[in-house]
């Protein structure tokens, strides 16, 4: 209940600075084919500063296709993605990803030989002193550069309860830490929006709660704005401020959790999808 | 690596010749093996093409060798053209490199095999006063001389460089694998698409991995050129990729100690067959068999290589660890 009002509260105030403070993250009409397949169509996302949205619909509705489009993993046919007050559009992957654009994997994409340190290592941001001849010379810059990062690093496995696992092989990792080390992969990009792609897939409900309350804190401490994929609706309705939802490419509503449940087309679309 | 007195010893005994080649082979091989490695090993592409970089190196070398012979002193002129060589590979890197690292697997080993094979070709039908075409380009001597007396001590002497070479190679990769550019390498190589989605720019990774490995393979072939003084086409076949492939395989992919030991195993054996009796000659005829025969047999049971990304002493302590009946911890990452 507390959750619920405590969002309203800030919805609230979101929609109150839209006119002031332009949207962190759109999609303006984007839209997919593959041949004769449309797999998204003309579909628009908006994302306030701080908000924490779900991105819901059945099987094969699209929702990882977005999220492709979106971190430019894949190029749109038709619609603009902008960022920060910039069209990325045209910009590639690992050019929206250093603008503070951060996404997690529906299927779990860690470097599977590196350790869980190194995984976290390889995506923070190297200060100065880290260059190929600083690194192989072993200069005194690259030690300090080096001790920093791995400082950093290690600073955010804590935080994600990764301490202990810091040197094994990110493959040797159990399956939920697997899922929570892509997270703290993710936010060593230091981001502003965070794509969570079914975090808690695989997860027991005791997991799932304890990732949720993760989600929320970190949102609050990051000030991130994160936009979720989740099959799993009591995740999504209990953390989520806004939810669209998306069927066979194309947007069928969006809105509060509580309207969207009650929203004839979800239902029809979830029931006749017979996907639940 | 050190112990000059006991190298000295074997290589004036009667053995010295033997073991003094031996030796300086190994570490021509140990530098290509581990230049092969960053970018089959680490890099994780599968390039075929590494015998045309070691020439590009061998006959850049000899090219500016014979041109600066006699106008500068000879170490200047044997440093020089080492830096052209690498430069001259460097080149040839970019060149199939850009276009190429778009390809995968299958796709890139050919394209990189057919570059190795177009290089030994233009070498070999080049004009005669250039490169010295079929008959080979004789590289002078500019380190010493060499006669009948001194052939001792010029094969000590590339011993000890090779030697040199080889640990300050290793030093540089091991470094360079250790460091936010070598995680860059090593994540892109582990999975592309994650990197890219996590800031990393791939093809810049796999550029700087290619340039590398082709690099320090002409900086191989320039040593190699010196050290024989006189080279041809030949030397430079693919059956010579295969070595060295077998070398990176035989070590593990992305091991820098089981490289340089695989190196010397598989040189060891080589160049031991050849003293072998005619009575068992066919051991040593069927050499391109029985190589490629290892090769199959390895990519079918240890596919990562004998070692897999082990070090030598991660073995060791391994091997410790499970004699003092500690729970091993499995396989360090590089």
């Amino acid at each position: 209940m507390a959750r619920l009002a405590r969002a309203a509260g800030r919805g609230a105030g979101a929609r109150g600075g839209r006119a002031v403070s332009p949207p962190l993250f759109e999609t303006r009409a984007v839209t997919k084919r593959y041949g004769g397949l449309t797999a998204v169509r003309a579909v628009s996302v908006r994302l306030e500063p701080g908000e924490l949205v779900g991105l819901i619909g059945p099987n094969g509705a699209g929702k990882t296709t977005l999220f492709n489009l979106i971190t430019g993993a894949d190029t749109v046919s038709e619609g603009r993605v902008w960022f920060a007050g910039r069209d990325v559009t045209a910009l590639k992957d690992y050019q929206r990803a250093r603008l503070g654009m951060a996404r997690t994997f529906q299927n779990i994409r860690l470097w599977p030989d590196m350790s869980a340190l190194d995984n976290v290592r390889a995506v923070l941001a190297p200060g100065p002193g880290s260059g190929a001849v600083a690194a192989v010379l072993r200069l005194p810059a690259f030690r300090r550069s080096e001790a920093a990062l791995t400082a950093r690093a290690e600073a955010l496995l804590d935080r994600l309860g990764l301490r202990a696992h810091a040197d094994a092989r990110s493959v040797d990792l159990p399956y939920g830490e697997q899922r929570k080390l892509e997270i703290c992969r993710a936010l060593a990009l230091e981001p502003r929006l965070l794509l969570l792609d079914e975090p808690a897939a695989g997860m027991n409900p005791a997991e799932k709660a304890a990732l949720m309350a993760t989600v929320e804190e970190l949102r609050r401490e990051r000030n991130l704005t994160i936009l979720v994929i989740e099959h799993d609706m009591k995740f999504v309705m209990g953390i989520c401020e806004r939810i669209y939802v998306l069927d066979h490419g194309e947007e069928i509503a969006h809105g509060r959790p509580d309207e969207v449940r009650a929203d004839p087309k979800v239902i029809e679309a979830y029931l006749g999808g017979g996907a639940c | 690596m050190g112990g000059g007195a006991p190298l000295l010893a074997i290589a004036l005994g009667p053995e010295g010749y033997w073991w003094a080649n031996l030796l300086v082979l190994v570490s021509v091989y140990s530098l290509l093996g581990l230049s092969l490695n960053l970018i089959n090993g680490y890099g994780r592409m599968f390039s075929l093409g590494h015998h045309g970089f070691w020439a590009l190196g061998a006959y850049g070398a000899g090219w500016l060798t014979v041109a600066l012979a006699g106008t500068l002193p000879g170490p200047l002129v044997f440093v020089l053209s080492c830096l052209f060589a690498m430069g001259v590979a460097a080149a040839g890197g970019l060149v199939i490199g850009l276009p190429c690292l778009r390809l995968r697997g299958d796709y890139l080993a050919i394209a990189t095999l057919g570059f190795g094979e177009i290089v030994r070709i233009a070498i070999q039908n080049s004009p005669r006063e250039l490169l010295g075409g079929a008959e080979g380009l004789t590289v002078p001597r500019v380190l010493m001389e060499v006669g009948p007396e001194t052939r001792a001590a010029y094969r000590l002497l590339f011993v000890g460089l090779g030697l040199v070479l080889v640990v300050l190679v290793a030093a540089a990769i091991r470094n360079y694998v250790r460091s936010a550019r070598g995680r860059a390498m090593l994540a892109t190589a582990q999975d592309e698409v994650a990197a890219g989605l996590l800031g990393i720019d791939p093809t810049r990774s796999k550029v700087a991995a290619f340039l590398m490995g082709s690099t320090l393979a002409g900086l191989a072939g320039a040593v190699y050129a010196h050290y024989q003084g006189n080279i041809t086409p030949l030397e430079f076949g693919f059956m010579e990729m295969v070595k060295i492939f077998l070398i990176v395989v035989l070590g593990g992919l992305g091991s820098i100690s089981g490289c340089v030991l695989a190196a010397f195993v598989l040189l060891f054996v080589e160049q031991w067959l050849g003293r072998l009796p005619d009575s068992v000659g066919w051991v040593k005829e069927w050499w391109q068999v029985e190589y490629a025969l290892v090769l199959v047999l390895l990519m079918i049971f240890r596919p990562r290589g004998l070692l897999g990304p082990r070090e030598l002493t991660d073995v060791w302590r391994a091997w410790r660890g499970r004699r003092a009946a500690a729970p091993g911890r499995g396989g360090g990452a590089p």
